[in-house]
């Protein structure tokens, strides 16, 4: 099992190395001058001719790319032309934030969407399986942004119960010590239940707006599976023992069925960050996201590559994570990894 | 078992979440205010750079004037006002400007300026050469303090509007800023990064607001700086913020939420009408510098010929631009914007007549040819869509062809490099560097600015070049704006541009407890001319609690 491990991680950082080669000739190649947009148009030629030594601008691709890689190494990603400052430092201060509403969104992801698809399994043919599956197809074909535009006008603007902008109110202090970079969770670190009140109900309605395509989806994952594993035999010979429906459906039936839905979800969990460019810059919230959309439209190059290679590193972590589960959950992958040791 | 592997896989979250989490065991500024605090909050497009050596965008020029001070201030009917300054005078062969300053000016230090301060701003600024340096940068030779109150710049060549110029040159405290410089980076030598790094979050000025906290991507808030030398009206706004918010949904939740006080002047033309629904809130709606330019670049097939760019002059729809696309916008008279000191206002305005288009066709070289020109639109600004299909249809019915196409700014710039890859006709928005005539004459049409965006015309007219030059070079303002006048016949003869509008800047504002001088004056119709960032000079408004 872990050899098997071990060998996804090569395969991994292959992917890492390729997926960094080609945004960084991307984000080079794309129409516009990084270091004039930068410096604004109406800076001398000398000054920008500068600032493009400075940023190895003036070498050939190649030595531009081997720069960059040698510095990521040590986790220099070069210096945001953006933000002035190194794309390292950017990226520690916006993406636990961004970590703080993905985290929120995918476990309202995972306990809605196998509730919704238990129900539906339960209730499978009956009205409240045709209500759920609408409402499923309605998540899964509605983007997130979508969704943040109307929970904004919903709850800002018709019905103001919950804050619409930023990560905190305007009257409450950070958390007086840094320790997680998530507001809630350093806050409840202090003791400061004000503050993480105020924090949580400041991404409730961007994690929500996230999540609901991908709940959707696992509800009907969920209960496609469930529905399917409902006729097996080993599930016939437990109802013929007499065992309640509730215990079967929880005991006998859930674990198997979440096998698919757990490999989808990882790839959903993922989706969440690239769904955020969008729904973070909807809600003015200070994350990643929001931080990459805004290097992407500004030609920020080093912050791209920052960016991405973020994502990429997430996607990374997550596939590892669901395989692991997926091993813990399915004796079958658990046994052949083991005998492939 | 299971809860092994369960432990493991919280531990692996748990790793993650510490690596990520960087700024472990850095502590938070307390940057809360109090709920009872007044304050201005307005959004603006990001990112924003308040080193007055670096930031020149309209957030950094907002925040510039809100945490520094220029030695002249603009006043809201276009002319300028002593402010750190208490006068000047001038060589006799006009080389030589002699500021006095004012004694009781305090840096938010607490420290007092002197004129050795006012010398090391300038002096930054130029060798930084980033923000407004290209204002001064070809015309100032040396700065310097002969005493604590009196400060020289010698120019290289009489430069009649330089006193105007100067609105954008704001003062840091010396000391503060050497104090921070971060010598482990060499682009400056000896100085290191000249300060920059520091000044990106902090501020050196004497401005009315002084840096409670800025965070980068985010917002910068101030709060209200005592010992501002101009003292305070009580009802002032304590706390001044401007934040990255233009989403039009998130502004106008906002506003609506009395969460923002004045939104940015980008909004779509649909939300500005929402908020004006609102209760409480009023748009305002002044004139600015920034004028909507059809450049024709002179060189270009087709576009190379007076009578054809007539033609095209003549046959575009003025009326539904200012309308129905940008309704309120001013007519455009000519090459310089008509609210701008210097403005001729004799120029007469381009106005849809098909009989002169047809006229002036028949008179271009290229008469009963098939005639295609090639026009490049601004991505960021989608109106122009409207304004280049506005144009594509009038176009037609003159038998002249015309293919559209978008391209970022970024790219419009690099094809402005060269005559041969600059379009025949680009859309370009265009404000004064500063806030009278000469700024945008020299910018707009001297030789000097081809092979920027900033004049795709190609002009290259050595007539013209002269003409601006001696104007420039005349300190007299009333001797100037006569060849100013001059100058703007000659170019508009040319037809170089089809001058579309000049804009006028719109924000929506929380009227029912913010008085701000900019609705005020638009509910009386009065003359509200705010160079880039200065109408949002907070320290003017006030707020009742």
């Amino acid at each position: 099992m872990l050899k098997k491990i071990l060998t996804k991680i090569g395969v991994y950082l292959l992917v890492l190395l390729g997926l960094s080669i080609l945004v960084f000739i991307i984000a080079r190649v794309i129409p516009g001058d990084p270091a004039r947009q930068a410096l604004g148009p109406r800076v001398s030629e000398e000054t920008v001719q500068n600032l493009r030594r400075e940023m190895n601008l003036d070498k050939p691709l190649v030595t531009q790319y081997l720069y960059w890689l040698k510095g990521a190494v040590y986790l220099d990603l070069g210096n945001s032309l953006q933000t002035r400052r190194p794309v390292i430092t950017d990226i520690r201060q916006y993406l636990p934030a961004t970590l703080e509403i993905v985290l929120l969104s995918a476990l309202f992801m995972i306990i809605g969407g196998i509730l919704l698809g238990i129900v539906s399994t339960k209730y499978t043919g009956k009205w409240l399986d045709g209500v759920i599956r609408v409402l499923s197809y309605l998540g899964i074909v509605s983007p997130s942004f979508l969704w943040a535009v109307l929970f904004m006008l919903l709850f800002g603007y018709l019905f103001p119960v919950l804050p619409t902008t930023g990560r905190i109110s305007q009257s409450m202090a950070a958390p007086s010590r840094i320790i997680t970079g998530m507001y809630t969770i350093d806050y409840l670190l202090q003791g400061n239940i004000a503050g993480y009140l105020d924090a949580i109900r400041h991404i409730i309605l961007p994690a929500v707006a996230l999540m609901l395509g991908g709940m959707a989806q696992a509800a009907r994952l969920t209960r496609g599976n469930m529905v399917e594993n409902y006729l097996k035999d080993y599930i016939q010979a437990e109802q013929a023992y007499g065992v309640t429906e509730n215990r079967l459906l929880f005991k006998y039936l859930l674990k198997p069925s979440l096998i698919p839905t757990i490999t989808v979800m990882a790839m959903d969990i993922a989706a969440i960050f690239g769904n955020a460019f969008l729904v973070e810059n909807i809600f003015n919230y200070p994350g990643l996201s929001r931080y990459g959309l805004s290097a992407m439209l500004n030609k920020d190059i080093n912050a791209i590559s920052g960016v991405v290679m973020i994502l990429g590193l997430v996607f990374i972590v997550l596939n590892i994570l669901s395989d692991l589960i997926v091993a813990w959950l399915d004796p079958r992958v658990r046994l052949m990894g083991g005998s492939e040791e | 078992m299971k809860s092994k592997k369960a432990i493991v896989i919280f531990a692996a979250l748990f790793m993650l979440f510490s690596a990520v989490s960087t700024q472990a065991g850095a502590a938070a500024v307390d940057t809360s205010i109090p709920e009872d605090a007044t304050i201005v909050r307005t959004g603006e497009d990001w990112p924003t750079y308040y080193d007055p050596a670096v930031g020149s965008d309209y957030s950094d020029s907002t925040t510039q004037c809100n945490v520094y001070d220029p030695l002249v201030f603009p006043q809201q009917d276009g002319s300028i006002k002593p402010h750190l300054a208490t006068g000047w005078t001038v060589s006799d062969n006009n080389l030589v400007y002699t500021f006095t300053l004012r004694d009781d000016v305090k840096f938010h230090s607490g420290n007092l300026m002197k004129a050795s301060d006012v010398a090391y701003s300038m002096n930054r600024l130029l060798e930084i050469g980033e923000g407004y340096a290209y204002l001064y940068k070809d015309v100032i030779g040396k700065c310097y303090a002969p005493d604590d109150t009196h400060v020289v710049f010698e120019l290289k060549t009489p430069f009649g509007p330089f006193v105007y110029a100067l609105i954008r040159f704001m003062v840091v405290e010396e000391a503060l800023v050497t104090a921070n410089y971060d010598k482990s980076a060499a682009t400056y030598g000896e100085k290191g990064d000249y300060g920059k790094t520091w000044l990106l979050t902090h501020d050196a000025g004497s401005g009315p607001y002084k840096t409670r906290e800025f965070k980068l991507d985010e917002y910068f808030l101030g709060e209200r700086f005592d010992d501002y030398f101009l003292g305070w009206n009580a009802d002032a706004p304590q706390y001044f913020k401007i934040s990255n918010m233009t989403d039009p949904v998130a502004v106008r939740t906002a506003m609506a939420n009395k969460e923002l006080e004045i939104t940015d002047e980008l909004q779509p033309l649909e939300n500005y009408n929402t908020m004006d629904a609102m209760d409480g809130v009023d748009l305002a709606a002044f004139s600015n510098s920034n004028t909507f330019n059809m450049m024709f670049n002179t060189k270009a097939e087709f576009s190379d010929d007076v009578h054809l760019r007539k033609a095209v002059a003549y046959a575009f729809d003025y009326d539904t631009l200012r309308e129905s696309i940008y309704p309120g916008a001013l007519e455009s008279r000519g090459p310089v914007a008509v609210v701008l000191p210097g403005f001729d206002k004799t120029i007469p305005a381009f106005k849809q007549d098909m009989e002169k288009a047809k006229a002036e066709l028949a008179q271009s070289k290229y008469a009963g040819q098939n005639i295609t020109l090639n026009l490049t639109w601004c991505a960021e600004v989608p109106e122009q869509e409207k304004i280049a299909l506005l144009l594509q249809s009038n176009l037609s019915e003159l038998g002249i062809n015309l293919a559209v196409t978008k391209k970022p700014f970024g790219s419009m710039i690099t094809d402005a490099q060269s005559p041969d890859t600059t379009p025949q006709i680009s859309f370009v928005n265009f404000a004064s560097p500063y806030f009278e005539a000469g700024g945008m004459l020299r910018t707009r049409y001297h030789s000097s600015s081809c092979g920027s965006w900033e004049q795709m015309e190609w002009l290259q007219d050595s007539k013209l070049d002269k003409m601006i030059d001696d104007a420039l070079a005349t300190v007299d303002d009333a001797e100037r704006f006569k060849k100013y006048a001059e100058i703007q016949r000659y170019i508009f003869d040319l037809c170089p541009t089809v001058w579309g509008f000049n804009w006028l800047e719109k924000r929506a504002a929380q009227t029912s407890y913010l008085t701000w001088n900019a609705v005020t004056a638009t509910e009386k119709g009065e003359n509200y001319f705010m160079p880039m960032g200065f109408a949002i000079y907070a320290h003017d408004m006030t707020i009742k609690k």
